[in-house]
């Protein structure tokens, strides 16, 4: 059972895949990446996707995120077929350099998706709460690339967060990070998450991160790519870097998808 | 602070300036350089401040500085809008790739000809060549910077609702800066020389046909002040316009580590 009984229309997902299938035309030709993929993501879950490298994790963001096309079934963000980035969708990329702005200071990045539909003071507030959640009010005024990677990609969450999205789609968000830096993230983004609600779908290919952060977990297999496991992770929140991954419920859970990702019997 | 204005001064290199036209002095002095026309620094120095009295310098100065600014600022104005567009809207891009080619691969000293049959003996030719020579770098730096725009970038800004204008405004433009301060520099330099060729060989006036005058005069000593002045008035330009850069982009400029 996922745990979050506290959301209002649990009825509409946030997401509703039927038989998604997409092919990504490269050097070699046209590949068929994902096929038949089936999935339903409610609001307010925290679904983490899983996957040996080059498995269509990104891919499958991307399709959710509006930023690439499918080429057969359907994707519907909350009601609305998916063409293009949908409205209350907010996608945070890995890598977190080239998606600020370097020419424009912390503040003024966060402010980016918000400037021009709030007034001054409205988007005064808004950034300042933002930064408030990831903890960077004092950066505020100091431009992206003198801060550390830690700090650049809370300032990515935060220009997401900013724009008050009903789903964040991250994309590896703290796999350039180091072991620390990554632990706090994964805390901060668990805080912010229960308080906001909002829905999250994280890719990642750390096991560990998965587990510890969601409430279910998918595995994508076999190519073109499917849902191989679907496991709800009922851990309950808020989690703790230190007992929950000493539980034996955690590590029964991690036990199953790191045999699912095919480690264990043999490697791929 | 103390080492900010040692690097901004510059002193050793100073005094190897110094040294060297020491080194010149002597050498005339002691009689190892014996051209009939190379005079030493220290007459150089004298036909300068006889050029200053009579107000010939300032004058010429004036004249070919406002010519080529001019011109470099028309220059700007097309090519960047130019660029721009070009870069904005690939059919253009296309339409016109094979004429900018062309255009730019022509040596601008053979469109000064051109110029003088067009425009006469005037000020309005100077500027004319002016901003054709540098409309050059400042179209394709621009293009180049436009076309540059990281994916991610743009998939940023598509993910955070920006409309095509807002992109353009808020992420191309800005992203191309860099570029764009790159091809008005170089603009600018180009816009200088040009001046200098136009009234060389066509409109005497300025400091090109001044610097030719007093060749022909046999008088070095204010053909060298001339040099010295073209020369400091480039890199004081080129100065002028990085500080203007710096304070007007700071954000864009910082971020391209050209100021921090």
């Amino acid at each position: 059972m996922p745990v979050h009984a506290d959301q209002k229309s649990a009825a509409v997902p946030s997401f509703t895949c039927e038989n998604l299938q997409v092919t990504l035309v490269g050097a070699a030709g046209a590949n068929v990446i994902l096929d038949g993929i089936d999935l339903t993501v409610a609001r307010g879950e925290f679904v983490s996707v899983l996957g040996p490298s080059g498995s269509g994790k990104t891919t499958l963001l991307r399709v959710l995120g509006g930023l690439q096309e499918k080429s057969g079934g359907t994707v519907r963000s909350a009601d609305a077929p998916v063409e293009g980035p949908p409205a209350d969708v907010v996608t945070v990329f890995q890598d977190y350099s080239h998606s600020l702005l370097p020419w424009r200071s912390v503040r003024r990045n966060v402010a980016l998706g918000i400037e021009s539909k709030l007034t001054k003071p409205e988007c005064a507030e808004r950034v300042a709460e933002a930064l408030t959640m990831v903890g960077l009010q004092e950066s505020a005024d100091e431009y992206p690339w003198r801060l550390s990677g830690g700090m650049q990609q809370r300032v990515q969450i935060a220009r997401a967060l900013a724009m008050r999205p009903s789903v964040l789609l991250m994309d590896e968000p703290f796999g350039a990070l180091d072991a620390m830096t990554k632990a706090s993230l994964q805390d901060q983004l668990q805080r912010v998450q229960e308080l906001t609600g909002t829905t999250v779908v994280f890719v990642t290919h750390d096991i560990e991160e998965a587990v510890y952060l969601s409430h279910r977990v998918l595995v994508l297999e076999g190519r073109p790519a499917h849902v191989g496991l679907d496991l709800a992770i009922g851990l309950p929140s808020p989690r703790d870097q230190i007992t929950t991954k000493e539980s034996p419920e955690y590590l029964a859970l991690r036990h199953r998808v790191y045999e699912a990702m095919g480690h264990g019997k043999r490697h791929a | 602070m103390r080492e900010l204005m040692a690097r901004r001064v510059n002193l050793l290199g100073a005094a190897t300036i110094a040294a060297a036209l020491l080194l010149w002095e002597a050498a005339i002095h002691v009689g190892l350089l014996t051209f009939t026309y190379l005079p030493p620094p220290s007459d150089i120095a004298n036909g300068f401040s006889e050029l200053l009295s009579t107000g010939e310098l300032q004058e010429n100065l004036w004249h070919t500085l406002s010519a080529a600014v001019s011109g470099w600022l028309m220059a700007a104005v097309i090519g960047v809008s130019a660029g721009a567009l070009l870069g904005l809207f690939r059919p253009l891009w296309r339409y016109s790739m094979a004429s900018v080619e062309a255009l730019r691969a022509l040596p601008v000293v053979a469109f000064v000809p051109i110029a003088v049959l067009l425009y006469g003996f005037t000020k309005e030719m100077e500027i004319v060549v002016a901003c054709y020579a540098a409309v050059w770098p400042i179209l394709l730096n621009t293009f180049a910077g436009m076309r540059g725009l990281d994916t991610r970038l743009r998939e940023v800004g598509h993910v955070l609702g920006l409309g095509r204008a807002a992109a353009f405004w808020k992420l191309q433009l800005p992203a191309a800066t860099p570029a764009i301060m790159v091809g008005l520099r170089l603009g600018l330099s180009i816009s200088v020389v040009l001046t200098l060729v136009a009234e060389m060989v066509g409109n005497p006036a300025g400091l090109g046909f001044a610097l030719v005058q007093a060749g022909q005069a046999l008088q070095p000593e204010q053909m060298f002040a001339y040099v010295v002045v073209i020369g400091v008035s480039g890199i004081v330009l080129n100065t002028v316009l990085m500080a203007i850069a710096r304070g007007v982009f700071r954000g864009q400029m910082a971020a391209a580590g050209d100021a921090a």
